[in-house]
C-alpha cells in the first residue's frame, strides 16, 4: 500500500517510463513478496505494468525504479546509494536511522503503526523528483 | 305491611317466574360450562388437546367457571400438549407455549387450596425448559438472536415462578457464550459482517459481566477484536492514499488494543493456552511490536516441546 502511494508521489526521469515499473526487494520476506505480486496482478504506474523482483543482493542487471532493501540487508544501502545516484531509484529501506544514511524513505514504528521517515535530498540525489505532498504524512528527516 | 303487598301484587307473581327463569338459566349454565370442562377433560385425556382447546375458551370466560383453578389447569394441559404435538421447536406456535404458561400462573393466583400447584409447577418448568431450548435452536437455525434471548429471558422468567431462588448464573454464562461463540463464527465466515461480530460482542461481555475469568468468553473477545482490526487492514484497496491509510491503521490499532487485555487476562488464568500464546503473538505483530511477538512466539514453542 504504501510502496504503491509512492509510485505516484514520486516522478521519475523520462527514460525510467518505458518498459516495466520494477519493484525490487532485497532479502527475504514471502509475505510482501507474495503480496506485491498480487498488487501486480491489478495495479499499474501510468502506462507502466508492475513487475516484483526478489533478489538477495544488489543486481547490476536491474534497473528497479523503487528498491526495498530488507531490515537484513541494510548494509547493502551504502553501495545502493552510490549505484542509484541520479539514475532514477527510489531507495526504501526498514531501519532505524537509514534516512540519514541514504535512504529516501525508511520504515519505522510510531505509536503501533507503519509510519516512514523521509529524506527529500536522498530522493533528488536518486533522480526523482517530488513535491511537498509527502510532508505532512512523513517524519520528515531533513 | 310491604311484604304483603308485594306478595299479593301481580308484579310479585311476574318477578317470581323471572327469578325462577333465570334461576333455570344459571343452573343450566353452570351446568353446561362444568360439562364443557368435563368434556375438555375428557379430550385430553384422550389426547385430542386440540379439540379440547374450543371448549376451554368458553370455560374461562364463562362467570361460573372463570374462577376455577381447574379451568386454567386444565387450558394450560391442553395448550401444552397442542404445542408439543406440533413438532419440535415450533416457533411458529411459541404463542401456545405462552398461554399454556399465562394459564399455569393464572390457576396458581386462584388456586388457594393448593389443588393444582404440584402440577401447575410442573407445567411451567416443562415450558420453561422448552423456552431454553427452543432459544438455543433459534440462535443456530434462523440467526434470530432477538427472539432467542426473548425466549431465554422467559425461560428464567418462568424458571424463577417455579424455584424464586434458582440462580441463573451458569445458564446466563452457557446462553451467552453460546451466542457469543455462534455469531463471532458467522461474523468470519460471512464475510466479516459487522452485524454478527457485534451481537457476539454484546453477548461475550454479558459473559464477563458475570465473570471476568471466564477463558472461552475472553477469548472470544479477543479474537474478535483482533479479526475486526485485521479485517480492516484487509480490506484496504491499493488505492487508498497515506492520509485514509493512516487513519485505518489508527482504527485497526484501536481494536488490536482492545483484543489485548481480553487475551492477557486468558494467558493470566491459563499460562499454558497455547491459544492465548499464538493471538498474542499475532496481536502483538499486528501492533508492530516484534518484541513482544517473538516472546510469545517463543513461549508458544517451548510449550510444544513440553
Amino acid at each position: 500500500m504504501f510502496l504503491y502511494n509512492f509510485t505516484k508521489l514520486f516522478d521519475w526521469p523520462e527514460k525510467m517510463k518505458s518498459g516495466s515499473f520494477i519493484i525490487q526487494i532485497v532479502g527475504s520476506n514471502p509475505s510482501l513478496t507474495q503480496e506485491l505480486n498480487k498488487m501486480a496482478t491489478s495495479k499499474q504506474v501510468g502506462n507502466q505494468k508492475l513487475e516484483i523482483k526478489t533478489t538477495t543482493a544488489i543486481d547490476p542487471s536491474i534497473k528497479p525504479h523503487i528498491i526495498y532493501l530488507l531490515n537484513e540487508s541494510s548494509d547493502l544501502l551504502k553501495d545502493a546509494s552510490s549505484k542509484y545516484k541520479g539514475n532514477g531509484t527510489l531507495i526504501v529501506t526498514e531501519k532505524p536511522g537509514l534516512a540519514k544514511q541514504g535512504a529516501a524513505i525508511n520504515f519505522v514504528v510510531a505509536d503501533n503503526k507503519q509510519a516512514f521517515e523521509y529524506s527529500k535530498n536522498n530522493a533528488v540525489k536518486g533522480g526523482l523528483k517530488t513535491g511537498d505532498g509527502l510532508n505532512g504524512l512523513a517524519i520528515v528527516v531533513d | 305491611m310491604y311484604k304483603e303487598v308485594l306478595t299479593n301484587s301481580k308484579s310479585y307473581r311476574y318477578l317470581k317466574g323471572s327469578i325462577f327463569l333465570l334461576v333455570m338459566i344459571v343452573c343450566s349454565n353452570v351446568f353446561g360450562q362444568t360439562e364443557l370442562l368435563f368434556d375438555a377433560q375428557k379430550l385430553c385425556n384422550e389426547k385430542k388437546y386440540e379439540q379440547a382447546i374450543p371448549l376451554l375458551e368458553k370455560v374461562i370466560i364463562d362467570p361460573t367457571t372463570k374462577n376455577d383453578p381447574a379451568s386454567w389447569h386444565i387450558r394450560s394441559y391442553a395448550y401444552l400438549q397442542t404445542y408439543k404435538q406440533s413438532g419440535p421447536a415450533n416457533t411458529a406456535k411459541i404463542y401456545m407455549l405462552d398461554t399454556a404458561m399465562s394459564s399455569a400462573i393464572k390457576s396458581i393466583q386462584l388456586d388457594t387450596a393448593k389443588s393444582y400447584v404440584e402440577n401447575n409447577n410442573a407445567f411451567i418448568k416443562n415450558g420453561a425448559a422448552t423456552y431454553y431450548k427452543i432459544s438455543t435452536i433459534l440462535l443456530q437455525d434462523s440467526l434470530n438472536n432477538v427472539k432467542s434471548e426473548e425466549l431465554f429471558l422467559k425461560y428464567k422468567q418462568y424458571t424463577t415462578v417455579v424455584n424464586p431462588s434458582f440462580d441463573f448464573k451458569q445458564k446466563d454464562i452457557e446462553y451467552y457464550n453460546a451466542t457469543g461463540g455462534f455469531f463471532a463464527d458467522m461474523y468470519m465466515k460471512h464475510n466479516f459482517n459487522q452485524k454478527y461480530g457485534d451481537v457476539a460482542k454484546t453477548a461475550l461481555l454479558k459473559v464477563l459481566d458475570i465473570d471476568n475469568k471466564n477463558i472461552s468468553a475472553n477469548i472470544n473477545l479477543g479474537i474478535l477484536y483482533y479479526n475486526q482490526g485485521a479485517t480492516l487492514m484487509q480490506m484496504m484497496d491499493y488505492d487508498v492514499d497515506l492520509a485514509q491509510l493512516d487513519v485505518i491503521q489508527e482504527n485497526a490499532k484501536k481494536l488490536f488494543k482492545q483484543s489485548l487485555p481480553f487475551m492477557i487476562k486468558v494467558y493470566e488464568l491459563d499460562p499454558k493456552a497455547e491459544r492465548a500464546l499464538e493471538s498474542l503473538q499475532g496481536i502483538y505483530s499486528a501492533l508492530l511490536d516484534e518484541e513482544k511477538a517473538n516472546e510469545f512466539k517463543q513461549k508458544k514453542e517451548a510449550l510444544k516441546k513440553q
